[in-house]
């Protein structure tokens, strides 16, 4: 299977990740017809799932789809890259069913578009315009910073690291409080 | 749609009947239904994304909380892939304590659908049996971890803390209630004639479907298919016990019913084994710490067998101390929607609970 696959996709980037488990990278414009490949002349014939990386320094996406034999012995990470800007990628709905939902996931996540999926409306988040949130660029802390604020009264909670340091430093002159007292009362016993 | 002859519910969020925060809305013509749309996102906590902002021993503590109802797969998942990536080998004892955990995970997820599944009918008692039976692994969980729901116990390179004195025995005490205690659930609610004339026949899928749609767990092996982690790719030490992977026949939910009904005889079965079998030795290899624990830049795709279904995690590292992505794959993303859209179409508004807990949907491993 791996000299097939590296004849017919010239690439070489075939790995066994586990016995159970192999990775191949490939051209984009290669990756469904070796899905196909692997489905039909070699049983994947399940989609478990398509997953993203983002790699921001190097400007693209790594697209992997996971694909399972029937018989659930053996799984093939399949992967590809796509451009950062105007990131899409053909939809995988017209073979598998349940990749709509997958591909739904991930245009929310992440902003790639899947021509030809026709099911890319909103999943988990409401009335969303800011920069999709699994986007490197996208900061949590910025976000909570610049959009929520916290509730009245609460506002002295807010830096936990002073109020880490001060409880250290509390704990500290308690510390040496109790061993200056004991110190003390040693010195009195030893008077008397 | 024509006016005063179709009517459009919402079923959830709120709603004894559903397993969790999500809906279902629902196109009816009477009481059947004719479309019906899942809908998510009442519990998105960003899991995937806060993983990036922290360390891998800090995001260690926040996976457990994707799934309420069984957080033990998370965490085996999570360490399994890290050791994977970071090529640390854990010992044999630390093998067989996780196989515990996650068999005693099995355990009280499945009291918890017996709960849900019975309520779902209206048979209350067999609900309030099986949630007073998954306290006592609840007070076992808080033994061992100091947690009762979510544990934080398996960690990256072993376990957190070493079986206490006597565990293993109490642990045995448990079980021959738990053996004698199926049975009676047997009489009450699995050969309750309520419950087949509710459950036989509906909500049938194919084995084609399940194996095109990546379908998982109780759904496959309700349709006779013998597909199970635990033996088509042996994690742990699975490989050194002995159990029988049950299925049924039928694809309904009767089907699904007796197929977790047998799985709890099969995890005492295998927690029994685990208790003879348990090997001394080291329960945690020596790691570099916190700060300076990374990842090497790769990737790899894990799995556990969850108490409903494949559950998996793709994780990858970028050379520094935090995870570049981690994606979580529970059963619950296909089957809350391909699987659960497509078998309401049809069925009983009566029914739509009693389907959604033969599926073991989860909304918070769907909206991670």
């Amino acid at each position: 299977m791996f000299a097939t696959i590296k004849n017919r996709f010239a690439t070489t980037d075939i790995e066994v990740k586990r016995e159970d488990l192999y990775k191949v990278v490939v051209q984009r414009d290669a990756i469904f017809e070796l899905i196909f490949m692997l489905r039909e002349q070699y049983d994947y014939q399940t989609l478990n799932a398509i997953t993203c990386c983002d790699w921001i320094e190097e400007e693209h996406f790594a697209i992997t789809y996971i694909l399972t034999t029937s018989d659930r012995k053996q799984s093939f990470m399949v992967q590809t890259m796509i451009g950062r800007e105007d990131a899409q990628i053909d939809s995988l709905t017209h073979t598998f069913e349940q990749a709509e939902i997958m591909e739904r996931d991930l245009h929310e996540m992440y902003g790639i578009d899947f021509p030809g999926n026709q099911n890319l409306v909103e999943l988990s988040l409401e009335n969303w315009v800011h920069t999709p949130p699994l986007r490197r660029e996208f900061d949590t802390l910025e976000f909570v910073n610049n959009n929520l604020s916290f509730r009245e009264g609460r506002d002295g909670n807010m830096d936990v690291k002073k109020e880490m340091k001060r409880l250290r430093a509390l704990k500290k002159a308690q510390k040496a409080a109790a061993k200056k007292a004991k110190e003390e009362a040693s010195e009195v016993s030893d008077g008397n | 749609m024509e006016t005063n002859k179709h009517i459009t519910i919402f079923h959830g969020p709120q709603h004894p009947g559903i397993t969790g925060n999500m809906s279902v809305e629902l196109d009816l013509i009477g009481e059947t239904i004719q479309k019906a749309t899942t809908h998510v996102g009442y519990l998105h906590r960003g899991f995937e994304k806060l993983v990036e902002r922290r360390t891998v021993i800090q995001a260690f503590t926040i996976v457990c909380r994707i799934c309420v109802p069984e957080p033990d797969p998370n965490e085996a998942n999570f360490a399994m892939a890290v050791e994977e990536l970071a090529g640390i080998e854990v010992s044999e004892r630390v093998k067989y304590i996780r196989v515990m955990v996650l068999e005693l995970s099995r355990l009280a997820s499945q009291c918890m659908w017996l709960a849900g599944q019975s309520g779902s009918i209206g048979l209350y008692a067999v609900g309030q049996w099986a949630i007073a039976d998954r306290d006592l692994i609840l007070d076992l969980f808080e033994e061992l971890t100091g947690g009762r729901v979510y544990h934080m116990y398996i960690y990256p390179g072993g376990v957190r803390r070493d079986l206490p004195d006597g565990f293993l025995r109490r642990l045995e005490k448990v079980l021959n209630h738990f053996k004698k205690r199926l049975k009676e659930y047997d009489n009450i609610f699995i050969n309750n004639a309520s419950f087949k004339s509710r459950a036989i026949g509906v909500g049938i899928v194919s084995p084609e479907e399940c194996i095109k749609n990546g379908y998982v767990g109780q759904v496959l092996r309700g349709c006779g298919i013998e597909a199970d982690v635990r033996k088509d790719a042996p994690y742990l030490v699975y490989d050194q016990l002995d159990f029988e992977v049950p299925t049924a026949q039928g694809g309904d939910v009767y089907a699904r019913a007796l197929v977790r009904r047998a799985e709890m005889d099969q995890s005492i079965h295998i927690l029994e084994q685990v208790i003879d079998k348990m090997p001394e030795g080291e329960i945690m290899v020596k790691m570099p710490t916190h700060r300076k624990f990374k990842l090497p830049k790769n990737d790899t795709w894990v799995k556990v067998e969850s108490s409903r279904g494949e559950f998996a995690y793709y994780m990858a590292g970028d050379g520094s101390e935090k995870i570049r992505r981690m994606q979580v794959r529970g059963p619950s993303l296909v089957h809350a929607f391909t699987l659960l859209e497509d078998l309401l179409v049809g069925a009983e508004l009566s029914d739509v609970a009693l389907i959604m807990n033969s599926l073991g949907i989860c909304p918070p491993e769907i909206e991670r």
